[in-house]
Parts: C-alpha cells; sequence; structure tokens
C-alpha cells in the first residue's frame, strides 16, 4: 500500500471501535516480500478478527502456504460496520493485515466457509476489496475468488460469486491451486484457461463449467457439465496420513482478545459416532488421530513460541481419542512448571473419564459442557446420540464430587421426529442434574449450583441422514421454545436459545441451489451484513430479498425431499454414499441406533478411500 | 524483589488498548523464560504491575512497569531477552532492580509528560496553548462513566512548553486530579475557536512529584 493510503488508513483507526482488528504485526504474523515470481493468496474470513483468529483451519493453511518458498499467505477479515463504512466513505480498499495490501492486488483470493450466515460477508468483502461481487463480471487480472471449509459440500448458493471450490480437507489442495495460478499467471493464461486447469485438480469444482435445469415444481432436474473434459462428480480432498500432515509451529498470536485465544491441537479429525444431525461427522470421515508423539512435540514448540498459557484439544470427539488419558497426563506432566492448563472442549458426555476429569481441574477449572441433544431416549435413539441418563447422571454426579457447579447442557430442537414429550423430557433431565448436584454433600460440594440449557433450532444439512428432512416452521418452533420455557423453569437453570430466524435462512442456503444466488445477491443489496451478529441481522430485508427474486425460502427450509429427488449437492462425492445415508434415514425413522464404525464398518462409503478404514 | 522497567510502545500498536498490552507483556515473558513470579490460586499469573494504562491511539516513549521476579536476574540479561520477543514497535529501553520495598509505579507516579503535535493549522493551536497558561482557570466538563462533572483544568496543567517537535505539556496524573491530552485538546480548540485539529500525541516521561521520571526516582 503506498504511504499517502497508509496515513489515511492510520486516520481511521482513530475514529473506529477496537481498532486493534485492524493493526496486525501480531507475533507470530507472517510478512514475506510481494516480489513478482510470488504466488499469493489473501485468506479471507468472512466474520469479524476475534472469530477469524479463534479458526484453526486459517493457522493451518496460512503456516502451511507461508512455508513454501514461492508462495505467500495473508489474513484478511471482515471489518466491523464502522470501519467497514467509513473504508467505503474514503474509497479504501479492503486490505491484509499483515502488509495492508489491497484485496484486488492478490492472485488468488480465498474464503472460509464456516457457517452459511456469513456469506454476505463474502460479498461485502470482495466488494469493500474492488473485486466484482459476480464471477461474471470480473476482468481477466481479477484475482481468483476461491472458497473451502465444510459449507463448501454445497457450494451452489455461491456458485455467481466464488470461482472455484476446493472440497475436503485444505492442507494439499490449497498450494496446489496457488502454485497452478501463479505458474498460469506468469504464462499470462487466460482467466478461462486458469479456471479449466483449475478443474482439472482433483476436489476442486468451478461452476462456471456446469449448467443446471429445473422441473415445474421447482425441484432440481439436471445438473450437467457444460464441456466433456470437467468431471462429472467431484470427489472430496482427504488427507490420509493426518500424523504426517503439517501442522503450524506457531502460530499468530493477536493483541485483541479472540473467542479462543489459545494453542489449539488438532489431536484427531473425524469422528466415527455417527450421530445422523451432524455434518462435520460425516464430512470428515474417515477418522484419523495424531501420535501423542506428534502431539507432545508440537505442543512444545507451540508454548515456547507464542508464551500461551493454555493448551485445547481439539477434535469433534475428544474422548474418542484412543490415547487421551496418556496425552492429558504426559501434558500436564510437562507442562506444569510452565503454568500452562488444559482445556477439552467438545467432550462427549459417554466418554468423560473421571480421572482425565480430575486431572483438568489440577490445572484450570472451567466450567463443563454437555450435550444430550435431545430429553427422551427415544429421540436421543432417532439421532444416533448413543448416550443414556445414566451417561449423564454419571458424568455430572462425578463433577460435581471433584468440585464443579457449573454444567452447561446442549440440545436441540425441532428434531425430526420429535414431540412436546421430548421437550418436556429435557426439563426432566436438567433436574437430575440439580439432584445429582445436591446428592453431594453439603461441605464436599462447590457452592452456586449454575444449569444453563441451550436449545439450538435443527438445521437439516446435505451429507446427513436428515439432509431430506423439513426443518420445523417459524410458528412451530417458537411454540416449541415455549414448551420448553416451561419446561426449564427452575431457580438453578438459565435457558438460552438461538434466534429461530437465523436458524430458518440457514436452513435456506444449507441446502440451497444456485438460484439462492440471486437472493443473496439481494439482501447484501438491501444492506445484509455480519448476520450472524444480531444487532445486525435483518430479517425483514431477508424476506424482501425473496420475495424480490421470486423463491420462497419454505421451499428450502421446510420442505420435505422425496428420496428420488436430485439434490443440488449429489455432484460431490463426500464419501459417505446415498445408499448408507437412506439406510441411516430408515433407521432413524425406525428408532434402530447404529453402533460406532470403530466396532465394525458399517458400510458408509468411505472405504472407496484407499489407504483410510483398514481395520 | 522486582525489575522496574521503561519500554516504548508506538507505530500501530498504539491502537493496542491496556489490557491487551498487559497480556501480551505477560505472554514475551513467558516466551523469555526469565525467571518471573506467578500468582498463586487456580490462574497463576504474572502480576505485572504499570505506571498508568496508556489511552488508545497514543504512542509512548518510557512507559513503566515492574515485573516480580522468582530469582535475580541481570538487568543486561533481563533486556536481552524480553526484547528478543517483543515485536520491534514494543521494546524494552531500560531496567533495574528494586526491592520490593520500592514504591509501586502507580503510586509514585504523579504527572506525564506528552508531546503534542498538530497536523495542521500549528500556529494557532500554539498561541491557544500560551493564553491557556496566562488563564487563571478553566472549567471543563470531565465526562466519566459515572456521568459528567466541571473541573478545574488549568491547576492540572503543569506547563506548556512550545517546541519544535511539538507541544510539551506536563499534565497531573494522580489520584488528586488527571488531565488527559484529549481534554487538553479540548481546551485549546475552545480558544482558538475551532474544532481540535488532528494531532500526533505521545507520552514522552513518566514523572514522580518533584517532575523526575520514575527511573530516575
Amino acid at each position: 500500500m503506498n504511504p499517502d493510503m497508509n496515513t489515511r488508513l492510520d486516520k481511521l483507526l482513530d475514529q473506529v471501535e477496537k481498532p486493534a482488528r485492524y493493526v496486525g504485526e501480531e507475533v507470530g504474523a507472517i510478512s514475506k516480500a510481494h516480489t513478482p515470481d510470488m504466488g499469493t493468496m489473501a485468506f479471507c474470513f468472512p466474520d469479524t478478527y476475534e472469530i477469524a483468529m479463534s479458526h484453526l483451519g486459517m493457522k493451518v493453511l496460512y503456516d502451511i502456504v507461508n512455508r513454501a518458498p514461492h508462495l505467500l499467505c495473508e489474513r484478511v477479515c471482515m471489518p466491523w460496520v464502522d470501519m467497514a463504512d467509513l473504508l467505503r466513505q474514503e474509497n479504501l480498499p479492503l486490505f491484509s493485515l499483515e502488509t495492508r495490501t489491497p484485496l484486488d492486488q492478490f492472485q488468488v483470493v480465498g474464503f472460509t466457509l464456516q457457517y452459511e450466515m456469513s456469506y454476505t460477508n463474502i460479498l461485502e468483502m470482495l466488494d469493500l476489496g474492488h473485486i466484482p461481487v459476480k464471477c461474471s463480471d470480473r476482468a481477466e487480472d481479477a484475482p481468483i475468488v476461491i472458497a473451502g471449509g465444510p459449507c463448501a459440500f454445497n457450494p451452489e448458493p455461491l456458485a455467481a460469486f466464488v470461482d472455484a471450490f476446493v472440497i475436503g480437507d485444505g492442507e494439499s489442495a490449497t498450494p496446489q491451486v496457488m502454485e497452478l495460478v501463479r505458474e498460469k499467471r506468469a504464462q499470462h493464461a487466460s482467466r478461462a484457461d486458469i479456471l479449466w486447469a483449475l478443474a482439472q485438480l482433483p476436489g476442486v469444482y468451478v461452476p462456471l463449467f456446469y449448467e443446471t435445469a429445473y422441473h415445474e415444481d421447482g425441484t432440481l432436474a439436471s445438473f450437467t457439465p457444460t464441456r466433456p473434459d470437467v468431471p462429472a462428480r467431484v470427489r472430496k480432498r482427504v488427507e490420509i496420513d493426518l500424523d504426517n500432515a503439517p501442522f503450524p509451529e506457531s502460530m499468530v498470536v493477536p493483541y485483541a482478545e479472540t473467542v479462543h485465544d489459545r494453542i489449539v491441537l488438532e489431536i484427531m479429525r473425524g469422528c466415527t459416532r455417527g450421530c445422523r444431525f451432524c455434518q462435520a461427522g460425516m464430512l470428515y470421515r474417515p477418522v484419523r488421530e495424531r501420535s501423542v508423539d506428534k502431539l507432545m512435540d508440537l505442543a512444545e514448540k507451540l508454548v515456547a513460541a507464542t508464551g500461551y498459557d493454555e493448551i485445547s484439544l481439539s477434535s469433534l470427539s475428544s474422548g474418542d481419542y484412543s490415547c487421551l488419558q496418556e496425552l492429558v497426563t504426559r501434558l500436564m506432566e510437562r507442562f506444569k512448571d510452565q503454568r500452562v492448563g488444559l482445556s477439552l472442549p467438545s467432550m462427549r458426555l459417554d466418554s468423560l473419564i473421571k480421572q482425565t476429569l480430575e486431572e483438568t481441574s489440577e490445572v484450570r477449572k472451567s466450567g463443563l459442557t454437555l450435550a444430550p441433544e435431545a430429553g427422551t431416549q427415544r429421540l436421543r435413539d432417532v439421532i444416533n446420540k448413543g448416550v443414556t441418563e445414566q451417561d449423564l447422571h454419571n458424568a455430572v454426579s462425578d463433577a460435581f464430587q471433584s468440585g464443579w457447579s457449573s454444567v452447561k447442557l446442549y440440545f436441540m430442537l425441532g428434531l425430526p421426529t420429535e414431540t412436546d414429550e421430548d421437550l418436556l423430557a429435557i426439563g426432566d433431565l436438567a433436574k437430575q442434574v440439580e439432584d445429582a448436584y445436591y446428592a453431594v454433600p453439603k461441605g464436599q460440594r462447590a457452592p452456586g449450583l449454575r444449569i444453563t440449557a441451550s436449545a439450538s433450532t435443527f438445521v437439516p444439512k446435505p451429507f446427513t441422514p436428515f439432509q431430506w428432512a423439513a426443518q420445523d416452521t417459524l410458528p412451530e418452533i417458537g411454540r416449541k421454545q415455549a414448551v420448553l420455557r416451561s419446561a426449564l423453569k427452575r431457580k438453578s437453570t438459565a435457558f438460552n436459545w438461538h434466534e429461530p430466524e437465523l436458524s430458518f435462512l440457514e436452513a435456506c442456503f444449507a441446502r440451497g441451489d444456485r438460484r439462492l444466488g440471486d437472493v443473496l445477491y439481494a439482501a447484501w443489496q438491501r444492506g445484509c451484513r455480519l448476520d450472524g451478529w444480531q444487532q445486525h441481522f435483518k430479517y425483514v430485508e431477508w424476506m424482501a430479498a425473496f420475495n424480490d427474486c421470486g423463491q420462497d425460502p419454505a421451499f428450502y427450509a421446510n420442505r420435505e425431499r422425496s428420496r428420488d429427488e436430485l439434490l443440488p449437492w449429489d455432484f460431490i462425492d463426500a464419501g459417505v454414499t446415498k445408499r448408507f445415508l437412506l439406510r441411516e434415514l430408515d433407521n432413524a425413522l425406525q428408532g434402530i441406533v447404529t453402533p460406532d464404525c470403530r466396532q465394525g464398518c458399517q458400510g458408509c462409503g468411505l472405504t472407496a478411500f484407499p489407504g483410510v478404514c483398514e481395520q | 524483589m522486582k525489575m522496574q522497567v521503561v519500554f516504548s510502545i508506538g507505530g500501530r500498536l498504539r491502537y493496542v488498548g491496556h489490557l491487551d498490552l498487559m497480556r501480551a507483556m505477560q505472554r514475551a515473558l513467558r516466551r523469555s523464560g526469565l525467571p518471573v513470579k506467578y500468582s498463586q490460586g487456580f490462574n497463576p499469573h504474572i502480576l505485572l504491575s504499570f505506571a498508568a494504562p496508556l489511552a488508545v491511539g497514543i504512542a509512548g516513549e518510557r512507559e513503566v512497569m515492574e515485573v516480580p521476579l522468582e530469582q535475580p536476574v541481570t538487568e543486561a540479561e533481563f533486556l536481552r531477552r524480553l526484547n528478543a520477543v517483543l515485536p520491534e514497535a514494543l521494546q524494552c529501553v531500560a531496567a533495574r532492580q528494586v526491592d520490593d520495598t520500592h514504591p509501586a509505579p502507580m503510586a509514585a507516579l504523579f504527572a506525564a509528560e506528552y508531546r503534542i503535535t498538530p497536523l495542521d493549522n500549528q500556529q494557532a493551536f500554539y498561541d491557544a496553548a500560551q493564553a491557556f497558561l496566562k488563564l487563571d482557570s478553566y472549567m471543563a466538563t470531565h465526562r466519566t462513566k459515572r456521568g459528567e462533572r466541571q473541573i478545574d483544568l488549568r491547576p492540572l496543567v503543569f506547563n506548556l512548553l512550545v517546541k519544535p517537535e511539538g507541544l510539551r505539556a506536563v499534565l497531573s496524573l494522580n489520584q488528586q486530579g488527571t488531565c488527559k491530552p484529549d481534554l487538553l485538546l479540548t481546551a485549546l480548540a475552545d480558544l482558538m475557536g475551532t474544532p481540535a485539529p488532528d494531532c500526533r500525541i505521545v507520552r514522552t516521561r513518566m514523572l514522580n512529584h518533584l517532575l523526575v521520571p520514575l527511573e530516575n526516582a
């Protein structure tokens, strides 16, 4: 960025809330020279700095790209509304944190798609970065806009805005995409050539080369490549050998406080449980673990490089990590003198080990979080959450005996087959937790019982057995929330719920098709951005946007799909087969539990990937 | 035993708030491996003590903090190891070991010296500063979380001196009364009869009741 722009940007920092978000210069940040031979990428996180800097995927890819001698990666976050408006007013471009390079000066602009309700931020960031929002409006030399992450498994609602999607694990794919763009740019290849070459890479989907047709009832009639030399199906990328896949040995240490301000160690990828509502559990298959030795080595380097006083073990289900006991013991032993604490999020309650709890409490006592998801055993069987009331009772009793006094319980509202009886049973569960607390003698328990019950609205997601299911309508969700609220009227218990309108829109975009691109564009034009932030969520504008485009949100959110309907994401091979998902749907409706696949292969389809699921 | 440290913070890091700076310092000390002392309890941490928080947007040239030590370490060693793990825009410039009876910097602090450089309208600004010094009293509205109150700013401004590099202002900064630079700017703008000019503000020294820098007392 030229000096004049730098000064003008600094002036903006005097006017905005939390200017530390835009400062950069953190310990661990990497600024490489933008020489002409470099392949450059702006890693764009479509939410604010505090959220972005808590995201492990960005740390991993940032590290991988910057390790490559001819590649560089810089971070760009969604500015808060005050900064966004000032940038526009001053006609200054959105810029990277490392070198304040304007977004449109990068060869590749890459977004991570973690959450459907961040999609308007993508449009806003492109526009603030002076990049045409629609692919079709981009000039020859405009950056190639790519996207990856879990929401890329149904890329269609973003097909008009993203040139290429990377499906699946990004460790090898991201530098490959960058190398290709760098080479093609050096050869002065046309934009169309670059996109065609990208479409040849495994796991890459370029929407330009595919067209769709629709039936009269609005459902998808066909999805076909427009040229013979692009794949009809796109298979997700999988890092088979996670233990040898690169993992950062240093991390950016933010000045501003972030949501997860600590070292994050990914101990395992994937989950074998097969909860039927859980998209991550299906997308990140197969399960791969990192070895304890490798993790100890990483922890050692990361503590030294960052100065963090907390390590968090991350995975979809840390309690299932086969060497958890050994890892926790060795980490505690190694870092006790350095006063480094450990936290274990995402614990499934049936895998809570009492000893682990006690060891964790030796260093740091955070709240205990459990996710029974549903109130009755019947419904927990439907969703294949293999957890019993006894498991919950044991887990909280152990925790209360070990000095915990606050418990968070997560539930989902609107699950398939749910009745009021299931909701009322959530109240009974809260009561049981309370009883377990008072069962510990007064002198031995920590004072001040606090139970927090959170109920999110169920959002059916692609590549899950519930991908055909209807989401409850808004009035029905409202009624169910009222039932639940009255069931949870206890002094010890606080009840939180999510805004159902937001979940409704999330459901639209999670299973949306290309036609939702127009709705997204219209909503953004109507001023929608930062939708995930309650104070900025404009439901009325969203509904007006649907109306502008002649689209019905209920078609996407509240409609049960027939089993033979062509789904917008069917062209993606996520590993799990449709046959498996249908079998799981049938099992769900009959309340039949499917065991953890570590106890025997359930035939989900992942064995088609060579080198995985050997046992 | 504790180390009294003089550090500078500038560049874009002037936009880092006080709590964030404190955390950054604690993490730097952890990276340095220096023998610092931790608090007791469930969340052991390094009890740093700063002379005074620096407002967001203001740089500091000789800020003062104290670091509790578990074991003695030479001043040179301390500076070398801490500066090696601090970013360029945040560096220690001096350190001296003091014993535990040495008053905490927050307690010794009485005033601070600032360098205020207007980016435009300089002559009018400096004239206003001269005029301000001639006043016996200047009532200003002081806004706090608890509401507004009128304070006399004049006795809180110990000196204003026009220098080639900007206005050198010595302002009260203690329990009895504090004049923050923005309050002075508002007052000068009032005397100028224009909005306050854009200024670059640097806190240059932290002073005790004899107006001697804390690190020399």
